[in-house]
C-alpha cells in the first residue's frame, strides 16, 4: 500500500510531509510585528547581559556609578542595591539575565504577550532608576548622544503603546494611538523628542568639545571601521559644540512636531527620525558598545528607530455606510 | 573571568535534550525505508549534528570532534541548505528567502560554519580543538561584525517561531496538537503557483510503487490539509512543533554563544 508521497524535485513538499513547520501560516499584523522587534531586542538584551564582564565586580561598581550627580533620594537606593549586586553579582546576574530573557519569550509567546509587556514595563521602570540613575536626567549628564532619557524607559513606552487593545472604534492613524488613542501617543511622542533637544543643548552637551569627547570616547574597543566613523564623526564636531548641539536640537524638535503633520509629511519627518536614530545608534553610541564587548543592552539608537516606526502612519480602509471604520490589518494579537 | 560555568552547563544540556529528541525524530522516521525521501531528514540531522557541537563548544567535557571536523561538517550543511534555498527561490521566487522553508536552515549552518572558521582559540588552550566558553580563556570571533549580524538573524528566526508556534492563525504544520493519523495515502502536488514547468505529481510508495497523478490541484489540497500519517503516524516526537522548538533553543543558544565571544 502506498504510503508516502514525493513530488517533483521542489523542497516546497518539505513542508507538506508534515514534518517540518510552515514558516509563514498567517502573516501577523503590524502591531504584532513590532511586538515581536521588542521581543527581540529583549532577547539581544538577556544574551548580552550573560557575557562574562556582568559577571565580575564590575557590573556593581558600573551600577553605582550611575547614582553620581543625582539627589540623594535617587542615588541612595541605587548606591545599595549596587552594593548588593557587588556582593552577590554572580546569583544576581544570572537572575536579571534570565528574566530579561523570559520576557523575551513571553511577548513573543502570544498567549503570555499581555503579562510579558506588563511585567517588563516593572522591569524597565526598575532598572531604569537602579541600572541607569533615571538616565542621567536629573544629573544634567543626559545627551541624546549616549542614551538619554535612558534606552530602558523606551523599552517600558514601547510596551505601554504596543500594549494588545484598541481604544474607541475609530480606526487609528498608527499603530501607537492603537493602545492609548492619538492624543495620548502624540503627546508621548512630543515629550520624548523635545527632552531629547532639551539635552542636546544642556551646558555639558553644548561645551565646544563636549559632542567630540562623547564620539571619540566611543573608539576604544571597536573594530577598526566602526572607530573610523567615530574619529571622523568626531574630527567634524571638534570645536563646534555649540553650533552642534543647536543644530541637533532644532532637528528634534522638527522630529517632535512630525507626529502632528498629514500622513506624507509624518512619513517623511518619520524617516528623518529614523535617520537620525540611527546615527546616534552607529556614531553616537557605537552599536551600544556591543562590538566592543561588555555591553549591557543595544543603547537607545535602536530603540528609537522601532518608536518611529510604532508612530508610522496605517492604510485605513473607506468605511461602510452604517458600518465602523475597519483597519486594513488583522485582527489585533 | 568568564560566564560561570554552570550557566553555560544548562544551555549545554538543553542542546543534549535537542539532540536527543532530534535523534529520537530520525529513529522514528526510520529515514532507511524512505528512499528518495530520506532527504526530509536533513532537518533533523542537521539539528542533531549543531546540538552535539553546540553542547561540546558550551562544555569542554561534551567536546566530540576538533573544530577542522566540525568546520568541514557545516560546510556541507551549508552548502546543501543553500541549494535547497536556490531551488526554493526556483520555484517559489525571492519570496522564498523569507518565507522559504530551508533559510532559516540556512542561516543556522553558516552561523556554526562561520563559529568553528573565525573562532580564535586563547593562547592559554594552546590552540587545538574547544576548550570550550566556561574555560579558563576565553574565546573570541575574529570579524565580530559578522557574529553580531548572525546573532540578530538567529534572534529573528527565534521570535517569530515562537509567534508562528503560539498565533491564532497557527496551522496545522505550528499546531501544538499531536497530528492524526490520515489511514490512506497521501499525494503531494506540483508546488503552490508552480509555472507551467511545474513536474506532475509523483506518488511513491514504501513498496517502490510510483504513480503519477495528472491532477496536482487535487494532490495539493489532500497534503495540504491533512498530515500525512504515513510520515508522523501518531508519534508525538514527529510533530511538527517539537522540531520547531528545538530550532527555537538552538536559535537562542547559539545567539548566546555568537554574543559571548564577540
Amino acid at each position: 500500500m502506498s504510503e508516502i508521497a514525493v513530488a517533483g524535485s521542489s523542497p516546497a513538499w518539505r513542508s507538506r510531509l508534515g514534518i517540518e513547520a510552515k514558516t509563514s501560516t498567517e502573516a501577523p499584523d503590524a502591531r504584532r510585528v513590532l511586538q515581536l522587534a521588542l521581543a527581540g531586542i529583549w532577547l539581544l538584551d538577556a544574551v548580552l547581559q550573560y557575557q562574562s564582564f556582568m559577571f565580575t565586580k564590575g557590573f556593581g561598581q558600573m551600577l553605582g556609578g550611575t547614582s553620581a550627580g543625582n539627589p540623594s533620594v535617587i542615588a541612595s537606593p541605587i548606591n545599595w542595591d549596587a552594593r548588593l549586586v557587588e556582593h552577590n553579582t554572580v546569583a544576581l546576574n544570572a537572575i536579571f539575565a534570565t528574566i530579561q530573557l523570559l520576557l523575551a519569550l513571553g511577548i513573543a509567546w502570544r498567549p503570555t504577550v499581555r503579562f510579558a509587556l506588563g511585567a517588563s514595563i516593572a522591569w524597565s521602570l526598575g532598572v531604569w532608576w537602579f541600572g541607569e540613575g533615571l538616565g542621567g536626567v536629573l544629573a544634567g549628564t543626559a545627551s541624546p548622544l549616549n542614551g538619554a532619557p535612558g534606552a530602558v524607559i523606551i523599552y517600558a513606552l514601547l510596551a505601554v503603546l504596543l500594549w494588545p487593545t484598541d481604544r474607541g472604534g475609530r480606526p487609528a492613524p498608527f499603530t501607537a494611538a492603537r493602545s492609548v488613542g492619538a492624543p495620548v501617543a502624540r503627546a508621548l511622542w512630543v515629550v520624548l523628542w523635545l527632552s531629547l533637544a532639551y539635552f542636546a543643548l544642556l551646558p555639558a552637551n553644548r561645551a565646544p568639545q563636549a559632542l567630540n569627547g562623547m564620539i571619540a570616547g566611543m573608539e576604544s574597543g571597536e573594530p577598526g571601521w566602526l572607530a573610523a566613523i567615530d574619529r571622523g564623526a568626531a574630527s567634524l564636531v571638534a570645536h563646534q559644540g555649540l553650533a552642534a548641539s543647536i543644530v541637533l536640537a532644532v532637528t528634534l524638535v522638527i522630529i517632535a512636531a512630525g507626529v502632528f503633520l498629514p500622513s506624507a509629511g509624518a512619513r517623511a519627518i518619520l524617516v528623518l527620525a529614523i535617520v537620525v536614530a540611527a546615527v546616534i545608534w552607529v556614531v553616537g553610541e557605537a552599536f551600544g558598545a556591543i562590538l566592543a564587548g561588555g555591553a549591557t543592552d543595544p543603547n537607545s539608537g535602536l530603540l528609537l528607530i522601532l518608536l518611529a516606526l510604532v508612530y508610522w502612519p496605517l492604510r485605513i480602509t473607506s468605511p461602510e455606510p452604517g458600518l465602523v471604520p475597519a483597519r486594513q490589518e488583522g485582527t489585533p494579537a | 573571568m568568564s560566564t560561570p560555568a554552570w550557566i553555560l552547563d544548562i544551555f549545554a544540556a538543553i542542546m543534549l535534550v535537542v539532540a536527543a529528541v532530534s535523534a529520537g525524530r530520525l529513529v522514528a522516521l526510520r529515514p532507511w525505508r524512505l528512499g528518495r525521501a530520506a532527504v526530509v531528514t536533513d532537518i533533523d540531522v542537521s539539528h542533531l549534528l549543531m546540538a552535539i557541537a553546540m553542547a561540546g563548544m558550551l562544555a569542554a567535557g561534551l567536546q566530540t570532534l576538533p573544530n577542522d571536523a566540525w568546520a568541514v561538517v557545516f560546510g556541507v550543511l551549508t552548502a546543501w541548505f543553500a541549494v535547497q534555498v536556490a531551488r526554493d527561490v526556483r520555484w517559489e521566487g525571492r519570496r522564498a528567502l523569507a518565507a522559504g522553508h530551508c533559510t532559516p536552515h540556512l542561516v543556522h549552518a553558516g552561523a556554526m560554519l562561520y563559529m568553528f572558521v573565525a573562532i580564535t582559540a586563547p593562547a592559554a588552550s594552546g590552540g587545538s580543538g574547544m576548550a570550550g566558553m566556561g574555560g579558563s580563556g576565553m574565546q573570541t570571533l575574529s570579524l565580530p561584525v559578522l557574529a553580531f549580524l548572525f546573532a540578530l538573524a538567529l534572534i529573528g528566526y527565534s521570535v517569530w517561531d515562537l509567534d508562528q508556534l503560539s498565533g491564532p492563525g497557527a496551522g496545522p504544520h505550528y499546531s501544538l496538537a499531536v497530528p492524526r493519523s490520515v489511514p490512506q495515502a497521501v499525494l503531494v502536488g506540483a508546488p503552490t503557483g508552480a509555472g507551467p514547468s511545474a513536474a506532475p505529481v509523483v506518488a511513491l510508495a514504501l513498496d517502490g510503487d510510483v504513480t503519477t497523478v495528472a491532477r496536482p490541484d487535487v494532490a495539493d489540497q489532500a497534503a495540504s490539509c491533512a498530515i500525512p500519517a504515513s510520515l508522523t503516524g501518531s508519534n508525538p516526537v514527529l510533530a511538527p512543533w517539537v522540531a520547531t522548538s528545538c530550532r527555537i533553543a538552538m536559535g537562542v543558544t547559539m545567539a548566546l554563544m555568537l554574543i559571548l565571544m564577540i
